[in-house]
């Protein structure tokens, strides 16, 4: 094994392209390299992991500094309590149930059902958009379909779903960058600022959202943040501190991720210029498709967050209880043991069990509105533009290697189609 | 006319059927999965995205009329 691969997947440089990284990762299914975390790998490991009960998603049970160039980064909780994402059960099934009462079945199946016709007017409006203003040629300057589409889409509908005023996103949209920036290890960076400053983020979006909570009690809507402030809970209740973490998770989780798979969806769409004419001519592709996509670019790269409550040996390796542990998803979704020709883009593949939303009781929350966000922007894209083409192969990406995405995702065309 | 089958010794109740095809498939309770069997040709497009949606894969769909007319 080449010294520091965990460094180089952490590298910049490295961004564009990680898989030939996770390739020689898997080589060794669980990776150690003496100080770091133990890094899981391989598909049937990472699955095994994520079921196994013996596994802490709360990092108050890691030892102390073991190491982990990702530990610290993301410690900057303020006076926030954590979030259900970083919770084990009990505690961790009772904010889950309660989150979801608004949300999805049993007790309100019809939330995201509901929404489609929202999210279909959202696109229109914004590929609409991309069409005006350009006197004549289409994206002759080009479009940057991170800024103009990808972004606002789900910024919009989170908004919508929680309750959160479009106009502000100006004020959280940096609160919620330095956020999803803190997950990400900058060797360069002071560690106790970046922490001041992660932590500083985290407070000022509680004290917005608190504001915001305190509305909606007054005035309730039919939004998420209503109804959890309402306290729907049969007998269960959610603390203020509680209710303010919660929103600022699915705050933040609601679009970062998003996102990021609509963008990779798109880039590699115009890779596979076969598959975009397919998707054109056939919009019900983009059901299986999406699910292949969160196999090939998962938005959420690799779970920097496990810790073993005791021992477990995984491959013939013992993990020690409190060890900090990387389970790297989207090196799983290319193990060759579990898929065939991994590296390659195949949205008629069968047995398409990805890892891409994780899986076990810490499964993506918003896995059904992120998939029918994806499905609808990606056939609707496909469908509209004319001939589009990338103007910069490989984009530039943001800097997270975690929650990896482009930063801008340059694109032309010749034509919108209405 | 769609024929839907369920494994329920796969399901595990992620209930993404539910929230994509509400009319066809139900929780009851947190865990447990009603479905319509024969559910109407309108809801082609639901059932195919809960289908797809399914992590364990546990749902199979036989289109009657499996025209794209």
């Amino acid at each position: 094994m080449k010294q520091g691969i965990l460094s180089q997947i952490l590298d910049y440089a490295n961004r564009a392209n990680p898989y030939p990284l996770y390739e020689e990762l898997r080589r060794t299914p669980v990776f150690h390299d003496g100080e770091g975390p133990y890094v899981v790998s391989t598909y049937h490991e990472i699955h095994g992991l994520l079921h196994d009960p013996r596994l802490s998603s709360d990092t108050r049970n890691r030892g102390a500094a073991a190491g982990d160039p990702l530990a610290g980064q993301e410690e900057g909780e303020g006076q926030l309590p954590p979030s259900f994402l970083k919770l084990d059960p009990p505690e961790h099934d009772r904010l889950r149930r309660m989150t979801n009462r608004p949300f999805g079945p049993p007790h309100s199946p019809r939330r995201i059902d509901g929404m489609r016709e929202e999210l279909r007017s959202i696109v229109k409006g914004l590929i609409d958009g991309l069409a005006d203003g350009r006197g004549g040629s289409v994206g002759g300057d080009g479009i940057d379909l991170v800024e103009q589409f990808s972004y606002p889409f789900p910024v919009t509908m989170i908004c919508r779903l929680l309750g959160v005023p479009r106009e502000d996103e100006a004020r959280f949209h940096v609160w919620a960058d330095t956020l999803a920036a803190s997950l990400d290890p900058d060797p360069d960076a002071d560690a106790e600022q970046r922490e001041k400053v992660t932590s500083s983020a985290r407070m000022e979006l509680g004290m917005y959202l608190a504001g915001l909570i305190e509305e909606r009690r007054k005035n309730p809507g039919d939004d998420m943040l209503s109804q959890l402030a309402a306290g729907h809970g049969q007998g269960e209740t959610m603390s203020t501190m509680e209710l303010l973490s919660t929103a600022a998770l699915l705050l933040i989780a609601g679009h970062e991720t998003t996102v990021n798979l609509i963008t990779n969806g798109m880039l590699t769409l115009l890779r596979h210029p076969d598959v975009l004419e397919r998707l054109r001519r056939e919009p019900r592709l983009a059901v299986p498709l999406v699910e292949e996509l969160l196999r090939y670019e998962p938005p959420v790269q690799l779970l920097p967050q496990r810790t073993p409550l005791s021992d477990i040996e995984v491959c013939g390796v013992t993990i020690p209880k409190g060890a900090p542990m990387w389970l790297v998803l989207a090196a799983g979704n290319r193990d060759p043991q579990r898929f065939e020709n991994p590296d390659r883009f195949d949205p008629d593949r069968k047995d398409v069990q990805h890892l891409g939303l994780g899986s076990g009781i810490h499964s993506c929350f918003g896995a059904p509105l992120a998939r029918l966000e994806a499905q609808l922007a990606l056939s609707e894209l496909a469908r509209r533009l004319h001939n589009p083409r990338l103007l910069d192969d490989p984009p530039p990406y943001r800097q997270n290697a975690v929650l990896r995405g482009p930063r801008h995702l340059m694109i032309a065309c010749d034509d919108v189609r209405p | 006319m769609l024929r839907l089958v369920v494994d329920l010794n796969r399901c595990q109740g992620y209930a993404q059927c539910a929230f994509l095809a509400p009319d066809v498939f139900a929780m009851h309770g947190d865990e447990g999965l009603l479905y319509d069997p024969q559910a109407e040709a309108a809801q082609r497009e639901r059932v195919a995205q809960a289908a797809a949606a399914c992590p364990v894969q546990a749902i199979l769909v036989e289109d009657a009329e499996a025209s794209d007319a």
